[in-house]
């Protein structure tokens, strides 16, 4: 767990974040979000004390970050940044074994670690461990940026708007491909972007941050339901909340009895995806089915609309 | 209504380029060809070396079936220099030129000289200088199109130079003005070249290694770079005599006052103040060449390697250091083709090196003598830009 404790950073007279506090479960991903300058880079480059804290502390597990050795406390982070700093001069098996051989890990071990990464990332050892940075396509090489992040199996991953350099089709992909990852290796991630569409898609909690300030941390739906102020409001874009919503819900939870026509919808879609089904093939009704392709019941356009507003 | 002209002039459509089209620095070398063959002097007689020249025509100048095979050849050149385009037979046709040209000028040298006559001096003139530009330029030309990788030109480089040491030993030239020179005086020649070399590539590995670690705390000093540039920025502005002259003072008391400075040579003339001259001289290109070096390396790469706990040693060794190698050497190439230039000067202050044979030539008018000290001058600054370059391709280049 990462407690995060009235961290502020100050440069001279200018406070560029403000107090903050709040706490990263293990295992989860956290989104802070927020304009450009709020302070939500130098919030996430404190935690790896890129960034000295003027004041506050940063918990890892209980342990005050400021006990343990700058490098060393690194070495245990993963960090990804926008544009991702791979070095260019290296190849890519190089580049993912920049912390391995920080630590001193055998060589045999270290290539072992590097393949096992390139098949995580769907990228055929034999075709890329030898190729340069600029040999790679930007999704390529976002990619390398987060396996070297994973190589010595951090334990908590910090990213700075990885995904801001990649064209909207690939970064989609991108962000599925995080998440299945996280899910799969059950790494905490603290990541920073200035895209709300991002922040609802990835984040179990969202940390909304604004002239250095933290204004809200919660979960995307009391985000979505209950704002803090007209600020996070505005953010979450008063027209696109029920719409939010009705992503964050899967189809399982408006599950009705009965019978409809058609395509069925798998029960892990979103309500979003139905409603949009429901709405281009002109049905009132889709039947739905379960993971492994038996009818379950089905979702009606009535069942969803309910649910793409406040419970009172 | 002109300026509608030629603004269609100006942006239509450029015309598809003819299939068979001549060719303009082709063109540009026949045209030198033919004037070297027909309108100028071949070689330059005198009755002593310091006697005014006759100019010899080239049909005067060699045995006339000589004469006549080196006018074949040319003109030969000058054709395929016009009409051909692949690179390959260009080279080729100018490695022919070339290799007919270059003996010949021994031959006529032989030719020309009468038996015996150990006073008379035979030396190339205008037209043996315009056959060897164009054949040159030829081959120079072919080379770039070519693209030479950098293997590629420092095998180029080592043929050619290991062509001319042929040359040069095989005694086919032994009767030219400028061997002449050498062979009354091949012990100072050696001796000045080694003091040439040792001035210049010296003080430039001294500049190194002073100004790369310079370099680097300046990188990081914002205070101390602007410093530091402004001062050797005022330094290189200082013409190369003036410099020589500002030395000689503080040189000489010292050389007065501290005994063992006198034992290692510092004195106020010399070998000495040369060399802090040219190390002063060197020591801007590298400064800001390291610092432009390490100013390019991407922030993302620097930021990134902090992030992933690399220590700033690591960092600078691993990360740094290595992009910024490229530029770095194009720094030590520009000091080292300047050194190698500037080191003659030297011989102005008694600090030896090929300058000696200039100044001297000079002063006894013997255009000769000049030449022996100019032309492996300009020779090493040639061959040091080549090699030079290689590397920082190489440098540059990832391995594929």
């Amino acid at each position: 767990m990462i407690e995060i404790d009235r961290l502020t950073k100050r440069y001279g007279a200018t406070l560029v974040v403000d107090d903050v506090s709040f706490a990263v479960e293990e295992g989860t991903l956290a989104v802070v979000v927020g304009t450009s300058g709020a302070g939500k880079s130098t919030l996430l480059r404190m935690i790896n004390r890129l960034v000295e804290p003027s004041a506050g502390r940063v918990l890892i597990d209980g342990e005050d970050t400021r006990a343990i050795p700058e490098d060393e406390l690194r070495h245990r982070i993963g960090y990804v940044i926008q544009g991702y700093g791979l070095f260019p001069h290296r190849n890519v098996a190089d580049n993912i074994a920049t912390v391995p051989r920080l630590l001193r890990w055998d060589s045999k071990k270290v290539a072992q670690r590097v393949e096992e990464l390139l098949d995580l990332f769907q990228l055929e050892p034999a075709e890329f461990a030898h190729k340069f940075p600029h040999e790679l396509s930007g999704g390529q090489q976002q990619r390398v940026g987060v396996a070297r992040a994973l190589a010595a199996r951090p334990a908590l991953l910090l990213m700075d708007e990885p995904f801001g350099a990649l064209d909207a089709v690939i970064r989609s992909k991108a962000q599925d491909d995080l998440l299945a990852i996280q899910r799969r290796l059950g790494t905490t991630i603290v990541l920073v972007t200035h895209d709300m569409n991002e922040a609802f898609r990835l984040g179990d909690r969202i940390a909304v941050m604004d002239q250095a300030r933290l204004l809200q941390y919660a979960t995307p739906a009391e985000l979505l339901m209950r704002p803090a102020d007209d600020f996070v409001e505005r953010l979450v874009g008063s027209a696109e909340r029920p719409f939010r919503l009705l992503s964050l819900i899967r189809v399982q939870e408006a599950l009705e009895p009965g019978h409809a026509e058609g395509e069925p919808i798998a029960a892990s879609e979103s309500l979003h995806d139905a409603l949009s089904r429901l709405l281009w093939t002109g049905r009132k009704a889709l039947p739905v089915a379960d993971a492994s392709g038996a009818l379950i019941g089905q979702v009606s356009v009535g069942g969803i609309l309910q649910r793409g507003r406040p419970l009172p | 209504m002109s300026s509608t002209a030629s603004r269609t002039n100006t942006f239509g459509v450029v015309p598809p380029r003819p299939a068979l089209s001549l060719d303009h620095l082709g063109f540009a070398i026949a045209v030198l060809i033919g004037v070297a063959l027909f309108a100028a002097p071949f070689a330059t007689y005198r009755a002593t070396r310091i006697a005014s020249g006759e100019a010899r025509l080239l049909i005067e100048a060699l045995p006339i079936a000589m004469a006549a095979a080196l006018v074949l050849v040319a003109l030969g050149v000058a054709i395929g220099a016009v009409l051909v385009r692949d690179p390959l037979s260009r080279l080729g046709s100018a490695v022919i030129g070339l290799a007919v040209l270059l003996p010949s000028l021994g031959l006529s040298a032989g030719y020309l000289t009468p038996a015996d006559n150990t006073f008379a001096r035979v030396s190339p003139s205008l037209g043996f200088w315009l056959l060897s530009l164009a054949f040159s330029l030829l081959a120079v030309d072919a080379l770039a199109r070519m693209r030479l990788g950098p293997y590629g030109r420092l095998t180029a480089l080592a043929v050619g130079v290991s062509a001319l040491a042929l040359l040069l030993l095989s005694g086919i030239w032994d009767d030219l003005s400028i061997l002449r020179e050498y062979y009354t005086r091949a012990d100072s020649f050696w001796r000045e070249a080694r003091q040439h070399l040792l001035l210049a590539s010296g003080s430039m590995a001294a500049a190194c290694l002073l100004g790369v670690p310079l370099g680097i705390v300046s990188h990081r000093l914002r205070t101390l770079r602007i410093a530091v540039m402004q001062g050797l920025s005022i330094v290189q502005t200082v013409p190369s005599i003036a410099l020589f002259g500002l030395l000689m003072a503080p040189l000489g008391a010292i050389a007065a006052s501290v005994p063992l400075a006198a034992a290692l040579g510092i004195k106020g003339i010399g070998a000495a103040p040369a060399f802090i001259a040219l190390f002063l001289y060197a020591l801007l290109p590298i400064v800001a060449n390291t610092i432009a070096g390490l100013s390019q390396v991407p922030s993302a790469v620097v930021d990134a390697a902090r992030g992933m706990g690399m220590s700033a040693r690591q960092r600078l060794v691993d990360v740094e250091m290595p992009l910024a190698l490229p530029v770095i050497l194009a720094g030590i190439r520009i000091v080292l083709v300047q050194n190698f230039g500037l080191a003659t000067v030297a011989a102005l202050i008694g600090g030896g090196g090929f300058g000696t044979f200039v100044f001297q030539g000079i002063g006894q008018t013997a255009i000769d003598l000049v030449l022996l000290g100019a032309i492996p001058t300009v020779a090493l600054s040639f061959a040091a830009s080549i090699v030079l370059d290689a590397l920082v391709d190489l440098s540059k280049g990832t391995p594929a």
